[in-house]
């Protein structure tokens, strides 16, 4: 991609200074011929089978529509081939992507059959298998790849994911805890809410309306093992029916999918062991 | 009728969902909303997506009931931890007890209740079909009665359900 780039102008100054309409696909194809010879090995083609649906035309059903990528000329994660093809293939390809390095949970996908971010993805390299391409499963489509998260964030929001307290501190100043106590949160902390748990969840798929799912629940626990919260039992006592917490069957699927390799089922294991023990 | 509506439904309701509490959902049009090709699905389709409020409220907290909640989780636990000794128990003595065979019947049988609970729980939405909710949890409930009165006959009349598993195991073909 880089050099395709930078190799344009350089054909565009020598070729003409005058510019015909079809210039830009022949900029491209020369662009290649100027590759250096390290880089003469056989082309590596990978075909990604993209899932396409568009509200424009919302009676059409959604179909899979495939674009053949060289890997020698594209970065080595999927983000970098998507981007790619919509820069130049098809920039009618919808999908979301902001960080592109693991930390905002824009570009969360279903990448052959797994849930993760496209970002964190390698292209597989080792079979030469068409990559498949979906959107996060279960959920409302608003286009392409773009997943309607409308709900989880709504879901998100009714756990209160925020500092409660009363008292204030005795100094005055921030509200300190232990080492031990900063511990608990580490492997809760780190989640980016990229619903790729909530999403891989066959007990959500079923009851997502009203079962709050994985990541929800690992913020949610997030909140209950913070030393420095005072509503743990408020917080408890919002859990406390047959769907927000107890849908989840210890499935697993979301540890199994996590991108960033949390543990949401051993969260949602101490929630209902701290609600069982009233500890 | 049910072409009629499709576009309609199908639209994407994320930026219209304040809106869209209004919108009542009947069950025909929610059955047929994503049915494009004529063939019936054994499945029934996902209907279109309700959001409650709008976009910036949070999702709804239900009423809590502990006896819904921890109370019901925890128990379920000690009954299914409690069937384990229970199910030794006749075979490690090396006798039978009416009275031990009695206590596992019936916890044999609230665990399977509770079990076939869950999945009417799961599978049938409160929200999505309160009739169909209601006549399953009834139809548990019948077949749990059923159950019952079947295991009282066979403990009261017959070898009982320990000896019964006993014969069963042990039976070699062709003696009878």
């Amino acid at each position: 991609m880089f050099a395709l780039r930078s190799s344009a102008p350089r054909v565009l100054g020598r070729v003409s200074a005058v510019r015909p309409a079809t210039s830009t696909m022949l900029q491209r194809g020369m662009a290649t011929v100027n590759d250096p010879p390290a880089e003469k090995e056989q082309s590596k083609m990978k075909t990604f089978s993209i899932y396409r649906w568009n509200p424009e035309n919302p009676s059409e059903k959604p179909r899979m529509q495939s674009y053949t990528l060289d890997l020698n000329k594209t970065g080595p994660m999927m983000l970098d081939a998507l981007i790619r093809i919509k820069n130049e293939l098809d920039p009618t390809l919808t999908f979301r992507r902001s960080c592109r390095e693991g930390i905002c949970g824009s570009c969360a996908m279903n990448i052959n059959g797994q849930n993760t971010l496209a970002c964190l993805c390698r292209i597989p390299t080792e079979s030469k298998d068409d990559v498949k391409l979906y959107p996060l499963p279960h959920t409302y489509v608003v286009k392409d790849l773009v997943p309607d998260l409308t709900h989880f964030y709504k879901q998100y929001k009714s756990i209160k994911p925020y500092l409660q307290r009363d008292t204030p501190s005795p100094d005055g100043k921030e509200y300190r805890q232990t080492k031990e106590d900063r511990k608990k949160l580490d492997g809760l902390y780190e989640c980016i809410l990229c619903a790729c748990c909530s999403t891989s969840c066959p007990s959500y798929w079923w009851n997502s309306e009203e079962y709050l799912g994985p990541a929800i629940l690992l913020q949610s626990y997030r909140w209950l093992a913070d030393s420095r919260d005072e509503r743990t039992a408020e917080r408890k006592t919002n859990l406390e029916n047959s769907m927000s917490l107890y849908r989840c069957h210890t499935i697993l699927n979301c540890t199994r999918t996590c991108p960033k390799g949390l543990n949401p089922g051993k969260a949602i294991a101490e929630i209902k062991k701290q609600m069982a023990l009233g500890a | 009728m049910a072409s009629l509506m499709r576009p309609t439904t199908l639209l994407r309701q994320t930026a219209l969902a304040s809106r869209s509490a209004a919108f009542a959902r009947p069950a025909a049009v929610r059955a047929a909303a994503f049915q494009t090709s004529s063939r019936k699905s054994a499945i029934l389709p996902a209907g279109p997506q309700v959001i409650q409020g709008g976009v910036n409220d949070p999702a709804p907290i239900p009423t809590p009931s502990a006896a819904h909640g921890s109370y019901h989780w925890a128990f379920e636990r000690l009954v299914a931890a409690g069937l384990v000794p229970l199910t030794i128990a006749p075979f490690a003595a090396g006798s039978l007890n009416p009275t031990l065979d009695a206590i596992f019947c019936g916890t044999l049988l609230i665990h399977s209740h509770m079990g076939f609970q869950q999945v009417v729980i799961d599978y049938i939405p409160q929200k999505g079909w309160p009739k169909l909710r209601k006549g399953a949890t009834w139809l548990l409930n019948l077949v749990t009665l059923m159950v019952g009165v079947g295991l009282y006959e066979f403990e009261t009349n017959d070898v009982g359900i320990t000896e019964g598993v006993k014969r069963v195991w042990t039976a070699k073909a062709g003696t009878e």
